[in-house]
């Protein structure tokens, strides 16, 4: 175990290669490149803010003097944003072996590294949309804090990274054996989308009188919950109603714990046959 | 426990050093069981366990001391990629130990890692970092590469995508050529490329040689095991057959084939002679028929 660690640590330089090629060969045969980085969360924002803050007015979960800090404009750009990473993650996580098949069949290297490399992918793709996240946050008045900044921050980010590599090692190696993965995982990242509270505020559901208690519990422990609350928690120090609570708190960092672990164990327990089927 | 060690010192013994090696693979609907292995431990009592799984390769022992050339040989489909894949460490063995000491340059396939999308300077850059190059390295060396390539200074910098084939087998070539690592593992590819390209082959094959590097070669072409190889391992049917010098695994080999050719012609002529007879059964009913 310890032995595999440093071989992985000394394979880093490899990560950063597949990085970089997998972002240059993205953005190289496309005229706006990174500008759809920003855009496609753009747009997915507008639209859901059409749909759910002027039609169905999920806004008034909202605290009541949320929008003189952006609102829930900013509400859904600060979830939004980091769904687009996540869900990129899910989307491509059943294939980070199967792409590099040709890569794992005549390279003796970890393999480890090949979903590692795809999720290193996707957080320098995260980093490249928060100018888009800064921009809204100065012009609809956002109010961060040093609580949101030096807590919620780096732990929303590493513990939407630790439950990604957690779900890319487990998906990425089954999917090599049972292809279904791919098509199930298409409609868990739907359900997961909505069930995360990323176009509604949690308390609209949390509030309701029409959800009974267990299923009120059951929707706490999904760790995605609380990890998109944090990433909220940021921008809207303060709101009791906007922080996650300690059910959300801890399923998130139980959560994530425990999906790198079950991850990591099948990934190595899977790797002799997927091996032999790449 | 099954394991494929590398270890990195470069002491004397053996560089490649097989014990009972195995390799199975599960056939047809049972891949999917491997998922219901993982949660419980062995096959034993599972009793339709033994008829589908296929072993490849079974209770293979050899050594290859440093220096040494290995041709192996064998017909098709009985193992010896399979060999070949599990010194390189990019297969598992289900039983027995490889030990390899120092670094392997594989030359599984060619146009491995190459990414369509990038160029091939790109690819070259990346191709040879992943296999443990260092980017001054490959700086010092990219002319020569190309040279060697045979690629057009036009092309360097085009997707490799529009390569021909040809292109990018040479280009693949040339980069794992240069690599410095002790113990080369070449499998079937100097059947590529065109004459001229294939003399530039041998000759950087000999130049390694020379400089002391072990290789294993898998191949059918004689020629090539006669003129590089001073061992041959001789493979059939997924065991280790003869284990000899180059010349006598080629010759049981050569035996066998022959043998083979001669019990198909064999069948093939009572096969003949059966349908003959059919046919003259038949002819000689509708004789009789025509006679009534």
């Amino acid at each position: 175990m310890a032995s595999r660690a440093l071989a992985v640590w000394e394979h880093r330089k490899v990560v950063g290669l597949l990085v970089r090629r997998d972002l240059k060969v993205k953005y190289q045969q496309s005229i706006l490149g990174y500008a759809w980085t920003m855009l496609e969360p753009l747009a997915l924002t507008l639209v859901y803010f059409f749909v759910f803050g002027v039609i169905l007015q999920a806004d008034r979960g909202m605290p009541a003097d949320a929008p003189a800090y952006g609102g829930f404009l900013l509400f859904l750009v600060a979830g939004i944003l980091p769904w687009t990473t996540f869900g990129a993650i899910l989307n491509e996580a059943p294939r980070a072996m199967i792409t590099h098949s040709k890569l794992i069949t005549t390279m003796k290297v970890p393999r480890e590294i090949f979903p590692m490399a795809t999720v290193g992918t996707k957080f320098v793709e995260y980093l490249l949309t928060w100018p888009v996240l800064i921009l809204f946050v100065i012009f609809l008045g956002g109010r961060p804090s040093w609580e949101g900044v030096l807590v919620w921050l780096p732990l929303a980010i590493l513990l939407q990274f630790t439950m990604g590599l957690g779900l890319t090692l487990l998906l990425s190696s089954v999917n090599v054996l049972v292809r279904d993965v791919e098509r199930l995982v298409r409609i868990a990242s739907r359900i997961l989308f909505y069930g995360s509270a990323i176009l509604y505020p949690a308390s609209l559901v949390l509030d309701s009188p029409k959800v009974p208690e267990w299923l009120m519990i059951a929707y706490q422990m999904n760790p995605l919950l609380g990890i998109f609350e944090m990433h909220r928690a940021v921008w809207f120090a303060g709101f009791e109603e906007l922080t996650p609570g300690p059910i959300a708190i801890t399923s998130a960092v139980v959560g994530s714990l425990l999906m790198v672990i079950i991850g990591y164990w099948t990934f190595r327990r899977l790797e002799m046959s997927v091996l032999k089927e790449l | 426990m099954a394991q494929t060690d590398y270890g990195a010192d470069l002491a004397t013994g053996p560089v490649i050093e097989a014990k009972g090696l195995g390799v199975k693979f599960a056939v047809n609907r049972r891949r999917k069981r491997s998922l219901r292995e993982m949660f419980i431990h062995g096959t034993k009592r599972d009793p339709n366990a033994e008829g589908d799984e296929f072993w490849p390769l079974r209770d293979v022992s050899f050594e290859v001391a440093r220096g040494d050339c290995v041709g192996i040989v064998g017909k098709n489909g009985t193992g010896k990629s399979t060999l070949l894949k599990m010194i390189a460490g990019v297969l598992i063995p289900d039983e027995g130990e490889v030990h390899v000491r120092g670094k392997v340059a594989p030359l599984l396939e060619l146009r491995a890692g190459f990414n369509d999308n990038l160029t091939g300077r790109e690819n070259v850059y990346l191709v040879g970092s992943l296999h443990g190059m260092s980017e001054k390295q490959i700086d010092e060396r990219f002319e020569e590469i190309v040279d060697f390539a045979e690629i057009k200074s036009k092309f360097v910098d085009t997707p490799v995508r529009h390569y021909s084939s040809g292109m990018k087998v040479r280009l693949g070539f040339a980069l794992i050529s240069q690599l410095e690592h002790p113990i080369m593992l070449v499998d079937e590819v100097l059947a590529v490329g065109d004459k001229a390209f294939k003399r530039k082959c041998y000759e950087a094959i000999e130049r390694m040689l020379a400089n002391h590097r072990t290789m294993v070669l898998v191949s059918h072409n004689e020629g090539d095991l006669r003129r590089f190889c001073n061992r041959g391992l001789y493979i059939k049917g997924g065991s280790l057959a003869v284990d000899t010098d180059i010349e006598a695994a080629l010759a049981a080999y050569n035996e066998d084939t022959k043998a083979e050719i001669a019990k198909r012609k064999k069948a093939d002529e009572a096969k003949k002679k059966r349908a003959e007879e059919a046919e003259k059964k038949a002819e000689e009913g509708k004789d009789g028929g025509q006679a009534a």
